[in-house]
């Protein structure tokens, strides 16, 4: 099959952050960028495809500005085959931007599916995947947890709050990954020498005109320190007001 | 010459020339190894050969087992002398040494083969005895290892039963034949000439019974285990194990050779050393009873290891070198679960040493603890097969336990193999007023030592309680040092123990970059692997600092008397020291810890566990081991745990941060409340409240 | 006028809470416009019946969407009607709650009406003629105001983030028919609930994890009761109990296991041992339960309660049970 993964460079999870003086960006002086986790799993699954279903070719692809081309080798260190470079000096919030220049790049290049991360670390949106989908009119699965794709056709999994769906689809599709489904491939040091002279393509980004900016960027306020709020089963009551009024998580 | 002579003459060309041919099959096969030059430092390797070979040290390391086959092996060196004496006779009847030698020392000669040759029938006896009746646990192997040893076993005990018969007869038929200094043929002669008064027919019979088992057994020795007897002397020569150079350093590796594949999945990736220990190897066992893993029921054999590489050279070295002489090739390749049963050529090249012969499991069962290195008395180098082996693993297949992936991804992102913030490096700093090297160089200032922390003494909350006793001790003392605080991030050595050559070169030549920005010459750390890395292996990509492990330092400071100590008793304790892999058997530092606790506590007493210094039983986290799960046998630091509390100790002391977690999970998995403290604790428990 | 659209997510006959939290972002976006909110919701047969309870919250119109084969989550009928209804009706928002359908929803309304969309929401308003609107990125670590412009944007809400308020009225009721998109792409075959379709650990929202302070084996069925009484729970283990063969290994949370994010981890018997911690540290909200006060565990929990876990377990869960059916 002719799988493209989309693929998106973002910071280390582990990362403090501050932000940068101008206020509507994070400093990234010292930050570690690499491959995003749910990007990761996507060109995992795109690997074991092609190596399931018999040869193929595996494309991936970002929008960004040079930097993302390290991103675009530690993918191919992986194992895919060739990358393409939609350079844009700054990737704009607008997911839909970011997915119009993906679809533009990837109509007409006769990919059976095309996978993304269920969403990124930066913004946990989920948008650019089943935005392009639906710009390319084809079937879009979101969040597969598992995901069989045989003779033109997909089966997939999708967990939803104490439930889970399952999902037929037809080809060509996108899909986007959760995690779980598997594990990516740690680069053999042969990948990474290989990676260095697979070819990466380098092209414009027709993002068009932005329509989400940053207006601002803050700290959240500091955690409280935690705190021992009492002792033994007569400290339960206090629990559930504070998970309910101060944490609302109940 | 007779024709004795003669027919004599025929049967040696015979007998050496198979052996020559033989010699030389072996040596083309090691020829398939890669280069690697093990002619440096002579002197050093003369002392090895010296004390490890020929004073057997490392064998006698088992006493009984030990003055069993020292005396063999003595014997067998001095009866080398006679040996060559009788096949010069048998083509020149006439000869003997007498004609050569001053006549006291031919005197001495003659009596010490009389001697050896009893005290040698003597240890053969017990050789059998402890191996039919005994049944020690390492020596058990397939039948076909027994069948192997009781040739042996039954050759030597042959040949000197038939050195002296034959010469018994010869005194019975000549008495002048047979001086007085040879006491012991000549009262075997006494003995017999009472049964047969002239016994011409027994006496050639005998001599030639001798002589033809000397070719026999020389011939026997390419396919036997026996081939130690050869190639054991040169092999420990040729070691590394004992120096010259610096112990359990990783070979280094070059990245950028072109070539394709890293690391050794078969025999030609090793080195002709790693394929001469192979041959070397007596299956002795000692290694494998060494074990950790091992002994806690693992898969891993430190014996099975050397073995299987010889048996894969058997396989693929007539392949390779197109050696048709398909009888000579060895058929008792027993042992350790036998050959691949490789029938064609194919069959061969489709097996390798990796997989078809050692698995995964094994390999990374490995805690890299150095115990088998340490018992081998032919000085093999067991660690560096299962090193290499590993380095193929990761670096050219990315095979490696699951569990490790976050390791190595943690490694290259945050420098530290957990997922921790690297901006939390410094927190357990935090109100001590302790300088960071960067705060010292902006004021154009320079300790006199490096702290150097670690991963585990930063971000582990037990380890951090190690930390901050050091800092403590070090302020106490007021030595002048600094900590890199944020600009600390892990050298790598977690990775390299885990065949990760790739990832660890980046984080190594980096941090060179940050010790040689600061000009840093003098490491003081707490952790063992830090120091030896640091210290040891740093050199081979550049770095090279003066490294201390604290034990060594804060034991210095004790005996310098610099450090404030409370002048009340202190408790009254009974301690188990728990010695370090990496302090211990890598850098010989047993003696330090022990002595602080010693300076520290004045009423202490110390109690070494049933396995201490060099034959300590590692706490299992060495060899990347601590980023592993544990999924088969008993856990390593559960057995190494009981052990300790076996001594009834009141508390058990490290000076390791892994092995600090180790011990504290142990203890609590077998319910027991006794603590486990670093020695730093101890001593700075111990400051006077003035400091 | 400027009205605003929200759909509001259903699942069976019954509305999601964060349904009705959208419409309370709906109705503070409306009421600075000064339009309206219409509220559509779809399902089978009957769940117009929610009409009511929309307008509980604000809704001035609710447009029903009553289809026999809305049993299932018809994701590209359910676009395509909403974009219907929203090329139709002069909206200046279309609002949708950020869960699992929503993340799917969301972005193919965008695409289809060719509006920006700003995701994960926890605060939206208007500055002038921009819809301003608060979303935590970076794993919650730093908190983005996002201005879109254009005549309709797409907000999906943070489930939780928003508190629903009641602004009752009576309702207008519009029905319309489900848009018929063509041949389904992409069809639902089956939905398991609960127990059976077990929520990995990943994505549950509320993680109860029991360590070696559970004392046996068998009481670790305090920990699943706990997390049935969340409703929304996973269970979780340390490698202390993995290693003994209490939980199977996939259930372990750490270093060496898997690492975890939820909204609120509940760490029982855990003493938090670095390995522990390097699995679930980035947790909204942690909850330690732990007789051992100086447990390292007690360092990064929001909130602690020291006493014994066979106790205190127990009493928590008759509470969260309590607590939730006010729902």
């Amino acid at each position: 099959m002719k799988i493209a993964v989309c693929i998106k460079r973002t910071p280390d999870s582990e990362s403090r952050f501050k932000i940068a003086t101008s206020g509507v960006s994070i400093d990234e002086t010292g930050l570690k960028f690499d491959l995003d986790d749910f990007a990761s799993y996507a060109v995992e699954v795109a690997l074991q495809l092609n190596e399931k279903q018999g040869p193929g070719e595996t494309v991936v692809i970002a929008v960004g500005p040079d930097s993302v081309q390290e991103t675009l080798r530690k993918a191919m260190s992986m194992g895919v085959d060739r990358a393409v470079h939609l350079k844009t000096d700054v990737v704009p919030p607008d997911g839909l931007a970011v997915a119009k220049a993906l679809a533009a790049e990837l109509r007409g290049g006769g990919y059976d599916v095309v996978l993304f991360g269920k969403h990124a670390f930066d913004t946990s949106a989920g948008v650019v995947g089943t935005a392009t989908a639906e710009l390319l009119g084809v079937a879009c699965v979101t969040a597969a947890s598992k995901l069989d794709i045989a003779g033109g056709k997909g089966t997939a999994r999708r967990e939803l709050e104490g439930a889970a769906e399952t999902i037929e689809f037809t080809l060509p599709a996108v899909v986007t990954i959760d995690e779980g489904i598997a594990r990516p491939r740690y680069p053999s040091l042969k990948g990474i020498m290989a990676a260095k002279k697979k070819p990466l393509e380098t092209k414009p980004a027709q993002l068009g005109a932005p329509r989400v900016k940053v207006k601002s960027m803050q700290l959240p306020p500091d955690r409280p320190p935690g705190r021992i709020i009492g002792e033994g089963v007569a400290a339960v009551p206090e629990l559930i007001r504070l998970l309910q009024t101060e944490a609302k998580v109940l | 010459m007779t024709t004795a002579n003669a027919v004599f003459l025929f049967v040696l060309a015979v007998g050496a020339g198979f052996f020559a041919l033989n010699v030389q099959r072996l040596v083309a096969y090691l020829r398939l190894g890669q280069r690697e030059n093990r002619l440096d430092h002579p002197l050093v390797r003369i002392k090895n050969l010296l004390s490890i070979g020929i004073a057997q040290t490392k064998i006698f390391r088992d006493p009984v087992a030990g003055a069993m086959h020292a005396t063999i092996f003595w014997g067998f060196m001095v009866l080398t002398a006679g040996t060559v004496e009788i096949l010069i006779q048998g083509v020149f009847s006439g000869f003997s040494f007498a004609l050569m030698l001053p006549r006291p020392v031919y005197l001495l000669y003659s009596l010490s083969q009389d001697v050896f040759a009893l005290l040698v029938v003597g240890a053969i006896a017990f050789a059998f005895f402890r191996r039919l009746v005994l049944h020690p646990k390492r020596l058990e192997g397939d039948h076909l290892e027994h069948l192997d040893a009781y040739l042996i076993l039954g050759m030597i005990g042959g040949l000197m039963v038939t050195l002296l018969l034959a010469n018994a007869c010869f005194y019975i038929l000549d008495p002048a034949s047979i001086g007085p200094e040879k006491f012991v043929s000549r009262g075997l002669g006494s003995v017999i000439g009472r049964l047969d008064p002239s016994p011409s027919t027994l006496a050639p019979v005998f001599w030639w019974m001798h002589a033809l088992l000397i070719l026999t057994f020389l011939n026997y020795l390419p396919y036997s285990k026996h081939l130690h007897v050869a190639t054991s002397l040169v092999n420990v020569y040729l070691s590394n194990t004992s120096g010259p150079g610096q112990k359990g350093v990783m070979k280094p590796m070059d990245l950028e050779a072109d070539v394709e594949s890293f690391g050794a999945a078969d025999v030609e990736q090793l080195t002709w050393k790693n394929l001469l220990d192979g041959y070397s190897c007596t299956e002795c066992g000692r290694c494998t009873a060494a074990c950790p893993a091992n002994i806690t029921g693992k898969t891993l054999s430190p014996r099975k290891i050397v073995i299987n590489t010889r048996q894969r050279l058997m396989e693929k070295g007539p392949v390779v070198t197109g050696d048709r002489m398909e009888f000579l090739r060895p058929a008792l390749l027993h042992g350790e679960g036998g050959d691949a049963g490789a029938t064609t050529v194919a069959d061969v090249a489709a097996h390798r040493l990796l997989d078809t012969y050692i698995t995964e499991e094994e390999l990374w069962a490995c805690t890299s603890c150095r115990a088998c290195v340490q018992e081998c008395p032919v000085s093999i180098d067991q660690l560096e097969i299962i090193n290499e082996l590993r380095r193929n693993l990761v670096l050219s297949e990315s095979r490696f336990p699951e569990e490790v992936q976050p390791a190595f991804e943690s490694l290259e992102r945050n420098g530290s193999p957990w997922a921790f913030n690297p901006g939390d490096r410094a927190l357990w700093a935090e109100g001590l007023d302790i300088a960071t090297m960067a705060e010292l160089a902006e004021r154009g200032d320079r300790p006199d030592v490096l702290f150097w922390v670690g991963c585990m003494g930063s971000f582990d909350d037990r380890a951090k309680k190690i930390t901050v006793a050091f800092a403590r001790i070090l302020k106490a003392c007021g030595v002048n040092f600094a900590i890199l605080g944020q600009e600390e991030h892990c050298h790598g050595d977690p990775a390299r123990r885990m065949g990760n050559e790739y990832l660890y070169q980046m984080l190594a030549k980096d941090t060179i970059g940050t010790l040689d920005k600061y000009a840093v010459k003098t490491i003081v750390t707490s952790c063992p692997h830090c120091f030896h890395q640091i210290g040891n292996e740093f050199p081979q990509l550049g770095g090279n600092y003066d490294v201390i492990h604290h034990s060594t330092y804060i034991e210095r400071l004790l005996q310098e008397q610099r450090v404030p100590l409370s002048t009340d008793e202190g408790k009254r304790l009974t301690i188990a020291y728990h010695d370090s892999c990496y302090l211990g058997r890598y850098n010989d530092v047993y003696d330090a810890p022990r002595e602080t606790l010693r300076r520290a506590l004045p009423v202490v007493t110390l109690v070494e566990p049933k396995r201490s210094r060099d034959r300590g039983l590692c706490c299992g986290a060495g060899g990347g081991r601590m980023f592993m799960e544990e999924r088969q046998g008993k856990r390593i630091n559960v057995e190494r745990t009981e052990e300790l509390l076996a001594t009834g100790a009141d508390a058990i002391a490290v000076a390791c941060p892994f092995c600090m977690t180790m011990m504290s999970d142990g203890v609590k998995a077998v319910s027991s409340d006794v603590p486990v403290y670093d020695i730093a604790e101890v001593v700075a428990e111990r400051l006077s409240t003035r400091a | 006028m400027p009205h605003i659209l929200v759909f509001a997510e259903t699942r069976g006959d019954a509305l999601r809470k964060f349904a009705l939290e959208a419409v309370t972002a709906a109705r503070a976006l409306a009421d600075g416009l000064g339009g309206e909110v219409h509220a559509l919701v779809a399902g089978p047969p009957g769940i117009a019946g929610k009409a009511a309870q929309l307008g509980q919250y604000g809704a001035d119109v609710v447009v029903t969407v009553e289809d026999a084969s809305l049993a299932t989550f018809s994701r590209e009928a359910i676009a395509a009607t909403i974009a219907e209804r929203a090329r139709a009706g002069g909206y200046r928002a279309v609002v949708l709650g950020f869960s699992a359908q929503g993340r799917d929803l969301g972005p193919r309304l965008a695409a289809k009406l060719d509006a920006p969309i700003a995701a994960d929401v926890t605060e939206a308003s208007m500055s002038g003629d921009a819809i301003v609107v608060k979303h935590p990125a970076y794993a919650n670590k730093v908190i983005v105001t996002l201005e879109l412009s254009g005549p309709l944007a797409i907000l999906s809400t943070r489930p939780s983030a928003i508190t629903a308020a009641e602004k009752p009225r009576t309702p207008r009721i519009e029905t319309m028919a489900l848009a018929s998109p063509g041949a389904a792409k992409v069809t639902v075959k089956e939905v398991v609930e609960g127990g059976k379709g077990k929520i990995d650990l990943g994505e549950a929202p509320v993680i109860i994890s029991g360590g070696r302070g559970l004392k046996a084996p068998e009481n670790f069925k305090l920990v699943e009761e706990l997390a049935a009484a969340f409703g929304n729970a996973a269970v979780g283990a340390t490698r202390a109990v993995t290693d003994e063969g209490w939980r199977p290994h996939s259930d372990q949370i750490g270093q060496t296991g898997r690492q975890v994010s939820p909204q609120l981890y509940v760490a029982v018997g855990i003493s938090g041992a670095i390995q522990h911690l390097a699995g679930m540290r980035t947790s909204r909200t942690i909850v330690a339960i732990n007789k051992d006060k100086d447990a390292p565990i007690f360092k990064v929990a929001d909130y602690g309660i020291v006493g014994d876990v066979l106790e205190i377990v127990p009493a928590l869960t008759t509470a969260v049970r309590e607590a939730k059916s006010h729902h």
